[in-house]
């Protein structure tokens, strides 16, 4: 009872209020028009004194159709930030078929550079851009004929390339040439000694100090002398004796578990035939 | 093996397990295992016992599930999906010592056909590693839920059934857990060859559908699965399939334990396997309950294997039980000579 007349005194209060901006409602039993829940209090009320007489509770009938029906409430989390999502990297690592278990560890993202940042190194790229551009030019001005030309073309173009293929660390130029008749490499080799030889007289002669001449190294002796097919693994199998010498007995008294890595390192037999062939073309390739 | 000429006597020589070993039908070290058309189980029917297998063979198994019968999803017929396998029951094997190389690659993915029947899917699975006895477990503390991860398959039909299954499942989970995340797997329908008059070389699409597995996981590394795919004949909204595995989900977490219903089987089967030790697992009383494990466990006694001793667990209101249970430390024959 008491909640109820709280909450039409409330009712009122509102009802009052309305009424003084708007003009005056005309309802039923002047209480504004009960809702669910304030039915629900009014059957409360009217349930703790049933003899004492309510006028206006009479019965369910009076409830209007269209507020008495049952309201379904389906509570749902509003999740979905695009930015949410899992990275395509994350669900790569979780669609493989591997086992769950590397997921714990944490994944290594590279912190967002600030906007300042950023733009240094854009700066800095571009700086680093037309560096290479004034270096390449400085480089190579010899090939150019019109000195503006930047990109030069055609045969200019397969030159610098060359030059700049060099300067990464090819060994040879891309336009030696590598097949000529034998008399003609030859001639080459001989030239080139006789100018090496030539140098050497006259910077002798100067008193001037050269490196010291490149050791020519015999056809693949820098190598493992190649044996033959039923040849020893161990020494030297000579005159119907295998002789080993110290380095041969230790290496066989090393431990074995080494000495089976060496080996599979070293020479397996296949590996053995293909660093003979190796040495061979070698060989052929010294002589150029 | 033997069968009578009633069928109803099977005789069953055992032998070794070889694994994928040449001359056994390996063909560059995987056997390929073709599913016919009119099979109605789910692929996880088949490997979850070969997983169990596994690791008492000889030398690695690689199978190569194809075939006109391969599903990947979970079934009507009540089988988990082969995404759930790799993250739920595989994961589990960690606990038993066995970790290495094992991975389950699902190459085509596909539905139940039409009548429940057939799928057109293709699954590779390695298990690399094979042991002498499987360690003894002793998994008392199920933890809290730390993460929910899952994923979520659309089978030639649109991506979008993916965005809204996912919507409404971690609509549901993201209250209870904020780290959860549902991967998203689009795939086409798998094409199987089904020759008529006409033209012998037909093909038809088969396995079209969607469905989603979820899996929770413990911060000490328990896992509770749930598997949920659209019904072969169609007729239900994704978010339906969303929502029911969100709360199949959480009611799998609700039996307790530190196992969930789908996997218990597995688990007590590596625990009898074991040396000879007792181990001990807490496990829902709903979750020793479900007839299977009781089969399981009386299957088990009539192979030699000894009773499982269960006992309420201490100061837990859950009514979960602790079986223990003793390994046969029979292990891997194949390996005896470790």
């Amino acid at each position: 009872m008491v909640v109820k007349r709280k909450r039409e005194t409330t009712v009122d209060v509102f009802r009052r209020l309305f009424e003084a901006q708007f003009e005056p409602l005309d309802l039923p039993g002047h209480t504004a028009k009960p809702t669910n829940s304030d039915e629900e209090e009014n059957e409360i009320g009217d349930d703790s004194d049933l003899s004492g007489s309510e006028g206006d509770w009479d019965g369910m009938s009076d409830i209007s159709d269209e507020s008495n029906q049952v309201e379904v409430v389906e509570h749902r989390d509003a999740y979905a930030a695009p930015e949410d999502r899992m990275d395509k990297k994350t669900w790569k690592a979780f669609m493989s078929g591997k086992l769950l278990s590397d997921l714990d560890k944490p994944s290594t993202e590279p912190e967002p550079t600030s906007k300042k940042e950023e733009e240094e190194d854009a700066h800095d790229s571009a700086n680093l851009k037309h560096d290479l551009a004034l270096q390449r030019l400085l480089k190579e001005s010899h090939l150019l004929d019109s000195a503006d030309d930047l990109a030069p073309t055609g045969k200019n173009r397969l030159k610098a390339l060359d030059m700049r293929m060099q300067s990464l660390g090819a060994k040879t130029s891309l336009y030696a040439q590598n097949k000529m008749p034998t008399a003609h490499r030859r001639g080459i080799k001989a030239k080139a000694e006789s100018k090496e030889e030539r140098r050497r007289q006259e910077a002798k002669e100067n008193g001037i100090i050269l490196e010291k001449p490149n050791k020519v190294n015999k056809s693949s002796n820098n190598g493992r002398r190649e044996r033959g097919v039923s040849g020893a693994s161990v020494g030297k199998f000579s005159g119907g004796t295998l002789n080993l010498n110290k380095d041969d007995i230790a290496r066989v008294q090393a431990s074995g578990r080494r000495m089976m890595g060496g080996r599979g390192k070293g020479k397996p037999r296949g590996g053995r035939g293909g660093g003979g062939r190796g040495g061979r073309g070698g060989g052929r390739g010294d002589k150029r | 093996m033997e069968i009578s000429y009633t069928g109803t006597v099977l005789v069953y020589k055992p032998g070794l397990i070889t694994g994928s070993t040449a001359g056994t039908g390996a063909s560059g070290g995987m056997i390929t295992y073709e599913l016919p058309s009119n099979c109605n189980r789910g692929l996880s029917y088949f490997l979850i016992p070969l997983c169990l297998l596994a690791p008492f063979a000889k030398a690695p198994m690689k199978v190569l599930f194809t075939g006109p019968g391969v599903i990947t999803s979970s079934t009507p017929t009540g089988d988990m999906s082969v995404d759930s396998v790799r993250t739920a029951i595989l994961p589990l094997y960690k606990q038993f010592g066995i970790f290495n190389n094992i991975e389950l690659r699902i190459l085509r993915r596909s539905n139940t056909g039409p009548t429940g029947r057939g799928g057109g899917g293709e699954v590779q699975l390695v298990f690399g590693h094979q042991v002498r006895l499987p360690k003894t477990l002793h998994l008392m503390n199920a933890g809290r839920i730390k993460r929910i991860r899952g994923v979520v398959y659309s089978v030639g039909v649109s991506g979008s059934n993916n965005a809204r299954m996912i919507e409404t499942a971690r609509g549901i989970l993201n209250p209870l857990s904020p780290d959860t995340y549902i991967f998203s797997d689009v795939a086409s329908a798998p094409l199987v060859p089904a020759p008529d008059k006409t033209n012998p070389q037909a093909k038809k699409k088969i396995g079209l559908g969607f469905g989603l597995s979820l899996v929770a996981e413990s911060s000490t590394g328990c896992l509770f699965s749930a598997d949920v795919a659209s019904p072969p004949s169609g007729g239900q909204a994704p978010e339906e399939v969303g929502k029911q595995c969100a709360f199949q989900l959480l009611e799998t977490v609700a039996k307790g334990g530190c196992v969930a219903p789908a996997a218990a089987t597995t688990m007590f089967t590596l625990m009898t396997m074991g040396s000879e030790d007792v181990g001990r697992l807490q496990v829902g009383r709903d979750v020793i309950a479900d007839p299977n494990v009781v089969q399981l466990a009386r299957d088990l006694s009539k192979f030699g294997a000894p009773g499982w001793g269960i006992r309420d667990a201490p100061d837990n209101g859950d009514g979960d039980v602790i079986v223990s249970i003793v390994g046969r430390g029979i292990g891997n024959v194949g390996r005896k000579v470790a």
